[in-house]
């Protein structure tokens, strides 16, 4: 008799140890959120842009700028996450004007295109367009 | 097989689970280095900084609207020339339409005619962005209530919900009625809500607001709120300031010396 009764002791010693264990587990997840890293808000940092090349290919860019322009501008308003790195480690701020940056040297970069395509955005009812900017 | 040792057996398998389990007790993961993800991304924290201003009225000139006029050529604030369709982002108000529930009962005629600076407040409880079914207003990481026009559909619902009238609605095209047309901002469009977003297109480049920066005379303080150190904070406590409507609850991040 007192052998079963040691046995279930020490069954249910073990079932409270293991409670016990997921129980510190558990609070140690929430205790160990880790001190944070320095944010980048205040100082806002310089980023150098490389002109030279675009930040993708030229078909990757022809089918995806808006997909990549779309994900850009969550990025940057909404997370404030404004550097665009790309695969080959060139760094690039998440903004149209980067964009613009480049292919304003010619006015009709976009219009062109969308004409051919005949797609009408409405960008330029409110962002200043190449072709005003020359004005 | 005896019964002893089938016992023993029984009893150093139940004291070996146990044991494990005592040791995960005593070890939990915390004791553990963990790698901190924040590392491996630019996204700033949110409620680290939390940008803010202070308005010294005594400073603010009679008759002086630079930092108006400045803000609104920077960022293409149409002038549609009646105040019925006005679109505004930091404008002049009298004392008692800025502080409509502070006390007037024999006020200083100075103070009572003073015109004070208003613009949006920048709210830690901002009552626009609850109101906004499509999320474009929202309040950022450092504190500004920022607004997204991609995705606002002109509900007007933030307006009625922001207690200071700092929201305005473009009835028409507000592209025609920009006199100067500044490069260095967007316009809006017709039927999309517009407000001050604190010049958060300059903060990204480390400058002041523009209304900071035209003052002449030095009747604004721009900084962060959540930084004791900060010459704005340093200003706070200095000083004996005032909030717009402070019994509503929605902590604006402006602050007003009389």
């Amino acid at each position: 008799m007192s052998n079963r009764i040691s046995t279930i002791l020490a069954f249910v010693i073990a079932v409270i140890m293991f409670v016990a264990a997921w129980f510190f587990m558990q609070s140690g997840d929430g205790a160990s959120a880790p001190a944070r890293a320095e944010a980048p808000v205040a100082a806002p940092k310089e980023v150098p842009i490389d002109s030279t090349r675009c930040v993708a290919s030229t078909e990757w860019m022809k089918s995806h700028h808006m997909q990549l322009l779309n994900q850009w501008r969550h990025d940057s308003v909404r997370e404030g996450n404004r550097t665009y790195a790309t695969p080959d480690g060139r760094h690039f701020d998440k903004s149209l004007n980067t964009c613009l940056g480049c292919h304003a040297s010619n006015p009709m970069f976009c219009f062109m295109c969308h004409e051919y395509a005949n797609v009408k955005p409405t960008c330029w009812n409110c962002h200043i367009s190449p072709m005003e900017a020359t004005k | 097989m005896n019964q002893q040792r089938r016992d023993f057996l029984r009893k150093a398998g139940l004291g070996a689970l146990a044991g494990i389990g005592a040791a995960a007790g005593m070890l939990p993961l915390f004791a553990l280095e963990k790698t901190d993800m924040t590392v491996f991304t630019d996204k700033p924290v949110p409620g680290k900084v939390r940008w803010g201003m202070l308005v010294d009225t005594r400073k603010c000139r009679e008759g002086c609207n630079e930092c108006v006029v400045r803000c609104h050529h920077d960022h293409n604030v149409p002038d549609f020339g009646k105040s019925k369709n006005e679109v505004k982002w930091i404008w002049k108000s009298r004392y008692e339409e800025a502080f409509p529930t502070a006390s007037k009962q024999f006020q200083s005629p100075d103070v009572e005619n003073r015109n004070v600076l208003t613009l949006c407040n920048h709210c830690a409880e901002p009552p626009c962005t609850r109101a906004c079914p499509t999320e474009a207003t929202f309040r950022r990481w450092d504190g500004i209530v920022s607004m997204d026009y991609h995705r606002c559909i002109g509900c007007r619902f933030c307006m009625a919900a922001c207690p200071y009238g700092s929201r305005s609605f473009n009835w028409q095209d507000p592209r025609p009625a920009v006199k100067e047309l500044s490069a260095t901002y967007p316009t809006r469009e017709r039927g999309v809500v517009e407000k001050c977003n604190f010049c958060s297109e300059r903060l990204v480049k480390g400058q002041l607001p523009a209304c900071v920066e035209s003052c002449a005379g030095n009747a604004l303080t721009f900084g962060d709120l959540n930084d004791p150190g900060s010459e704005l904070r340093k200003m706070l406590a200095a000083n004996e300031t005032m909030q717009r409507k402070p019994e509503l609850g929605t902590l604006p991040s402006v602050f007003y010396i009389i």
